[in-house]
């Protein structure tokens, strides 16, 4: 018989390192467990590839979070990608991973031979990763899954920064990330958030595009009401 | 696929530069101020970190005896060299050094060296023969700009902490050199004259926009740079300024002014670090000398050869741990004595003629120097016949040792009471008396 609950691994929510078994699967028959990032199944058991923080998806996702400066692309994130080369099929970008990634130039909405956007060396691109493996250069997209544009293109303006992908996700996490509640509650700026680590922050005035990335690079290692506080102070000195 | 220089996308290219325009940097500094400066320093002398921002440095200095060149014979030699880890930045490539790892180098070569900030005559031993080489030793762990004075301030900080050993010369033909060991002797610090402090500017705009301290996105878009090399009092030691757009005079003029300022500050901040290090070395010193005491002891181990068996019974009859209190209260006495045991060694076999009352049958042909190990052997096989009966737990080698060690202390008390005495009125001793033992003992093993 299956049972309903799955007991979860006593490690979520908690720091592993590469080694630590995760999980034991001889206890868990008849169950089925879906690993995500830095998770490998050795033998009968479930082990972390990776440091950072085992996290629980109910009923059975599990993957390992971890804070770094490289990115390792995984398929649907959203990534902020500068072109360093443009090929005839595809835009060589920039995702800071191991490689660099294709985005063929038909993947754009509405996207024909014909109207091929022309992007200069440099230029920064709001994307999707379509494709994700150990053996191909990942690829991306600018269109969601259903063909529209959804904001992903090139990112005109504005200033782009790099943390580290924790942080980003931190920012991306919903309830809002306070570093983020707070300064949107005085001030009016325009933000995209990549996973791999980078963002993109615009504003009409120069000073208030300074202000939230210095915001939001220092927020790193704060708690919340130190990032408010923070966040208060740097805003004093504005005024 | 090779990296490259990095290169910043056109966005931020286009926001440092037009942020820049209305005066605003995007670590959100003033165009003349540097970043957050950290120096820390390593465990041993002569070794400092550096943090500036992002940017992270590690110096490292050491010096050797070697031949100086022939055209200056008396002076040591200064040497840079550069490690680019490719750790720090994928545009650095192991192996080679490149084009900015040469150019960092020779800029801080010319600052420190042109400048004569550290004293190269000092360093000279035996002219023509023997001299100091320092080398310094920069490793770039991180970058994140402005290398040239992140490296600059690490070199200084390591140079001002570095100690070389104490040599003296002397010997048969007083030719031959020799090197203290730092226990023996206090290591000497460098003769540093001044601190020349490189600042360096990036120039935007076609060379209207200055701003000092340029970091790693700065540097990659900025139009030109230029590194002053300047000292606190105002003197000029070195100016580099390689490519790039061109800068109006009066601009290069302005710039040497923020530097003296910059100089100045930035001299300050890196004594004041040295300072406390020093402070913080000489208080850790003088809490160790107990650790090292057994060390000592042993060093003096020779004056004791003319005191009797008699004595030897008494004094082991008290218990080590009475023992080692004393000794550590006679210890800061030992230490201002200096070299103390080794006089009072002269004047015990002097009076050995005399006062000689029989000590162990082997005792006496091993106090001209064999290796110190056999003679603590010899002696602990000594003590142990001599002192079973007095003493309950003399089997274990420890206790023997420091029951020893209270001998030899009340001993040289003792005979240096005498022994304080005579150096204190006789001449401070010279060089060649420290030799002396070690002297003999080569001539023995010959």
């Amino acid at each position: 018989m299956e049972s309903r609950k799955p007991p979860p691994s006593p490690l979520v929510d908690s720091y592993v390192v590469p080694g630590d078994v995760v999980l034991d699967l001889s206890e868990m028959i008849n169950q089925t467990i879906k690993l995500g990032m830095g998770l490998r199944q050795e033998c009968d058991t479930i082990q972390a590839t990776s440091a950072g923080m085992l996290r629980l998806s109910k009923p059975n996702k599990y993957w390992v979070e971890s804070s770094q400066k490289r990115y390792v692309p995984s398929v649907e994130d959203t990534v902020l990608g500068v072109v360093v080369d443009t090929k005839p099929d595809n835009f060589l970008v920039d995702i800071k991973g191991p490689n660099v990634a294709f985005l063929p130039v038909l993947s754009f909405e509405g996207g024909t031979r014909r109207n091929i956007p022309k992007f200069e060396i440099g230029t920064l691109i709001y994307a999707r990763v379509v494709k994700a493996n150990s053996f191909m250069n990942p690829e991306l997209s600018c269109m969601d899954a259903a063909g529209k544009a959804a904001e992903f293109g090139q990112l005109k303006g504005g200033y782009m920064f790099d943390t580290s992908t924790g942080m980003s996700r931190m920012l991306l996490s919903s309830p809002a990330c306070p570093v983020l509640e707070a300064l949107g509650k005085k001030l009016s700026f325009e933000i995209a958030v990549g996973l791999n680590g980078r963002v993109w922050v615009n504003a009409p005035a120069p000073s208030t595009v300074i202000l939230v990335s210095n915001a939001i690079m220092r927020s790193e290692s704060l708690s919340g009401i130190k990032q408010r506080a923070m966040v208060e102070n740097l805003l004093e000195r504005l005024s | 696929m090779e990296h490259l220089r990095w290169r910043p996308s056109v966005n931020e290219r286009e926001f440092i530069e037009s942020a820049l325009q209305s005066d605003l940097r995007v670590d959100g500094r003033h165009s003349f101020d540097f970043r957050k400066l950290k120096i820390s320093f390593g465990r041993e002398d002569g070794s400092s970190e550096v943090q500036l921002g992002e940017t992270h440095v590690l110096g490292y200095v050491t010096a050797q005896l070697v031949q100086p060149y022939r055209d200056r014979a008396n002076e040591g030699t200064l040497a840079i060299f550069t490690e680019f880890s490719p750790m720090a930045d994928p545009a650095f490539e192991p192996g080679r050094p490149g084009e900015s790892a040469i150019e960092l180098g020779r800029v801080i070569d010319r600052g420190l060296r042109e400048s004569r900030a550290v004293d190269m005559e000092s360093l000279c031993v035996v002219a023509g023969k023997h001299v100091w080489s320092v080398r310094v030793d920069l490793h770039i762990l991180d970058n994140g700009g402005n290398l040239i004075d992140a490296a600059n301030i690490a070199a200084l900080a390591a140079l001002s902490t570095f100690r070389r050993p104490e040599c003296t010369v002397g010997g048969d033909d007083g030719q031959q050199v020799i090197v203290h060991d730092p226990e023996v002797r206090d290591p000497l610090p460098l003769t540093i004259h001044h601190m020349p402090i490189a600042v360096t500017f990036a120039y935007f705009g076609e060379g209207n926009i200055v701003v000092v301290d340029p970091t790693y996105k700065e540097e990659a878009v900025m139009g030109g740079r230029m590194t002053a090399t300047i000292n606190s009092n105002g003197d000029i030691c070195a100016i580099q300024k390689a490519g790039g757009e061109g800068v109006m005079s009066s601009v290069v003029m302005q710039c040497l002014r923020i530097a003296s300022v910059k100089a100045a500050d930035i001299t300050s901040k890196i004594k004041k670090a040295v300072d406390s290090y020093t402070t913080e070395k000489a208080l850790k010193k003088v809490k160790r000398l107990p650790a090292s005491l057994p060390q000592k002891v042993i060093v003096t181990d020779v004056t004791m050869e003319d005191k009797g068996d008699d004595e030897l019974e008494t004094q082991t009859v008290k218990t080590p741990s009475d023992a080692q209190e004393k000794s550590k209260g006679d210890e800061d006495r030992q230490n201002i004595k200096g070299n103390s045991p080794l006089t009072g060694d002269r004047i015990a076999k002097h009076k050995q003629t005399s006062t000689f009352s029989g000590g162990p049958s082997n005792w006496d042909p091993y106090s001209k120097g064999v290796s110190l190990s056999s003679l603590r052997i010899s002696q602990l096989t000594d003590l142990a016949t001599t002192v079973k009966a007095s003493s309950h737990e003399d089997a274990q080698p420890m206790l023997t040792e420091s029951a020893n060690a209270e001998v030899k202390i009340t001993s040289s008390s003792g005979a240096a009471g005498e022994s304080e005495e005579a150096q204190e009125i006789g001449s401070p001793k010279s060089l060649k008396d420290a030799i002396k033992p070690k002297h003999k003992r080569k001539k023995n093993k010959k």
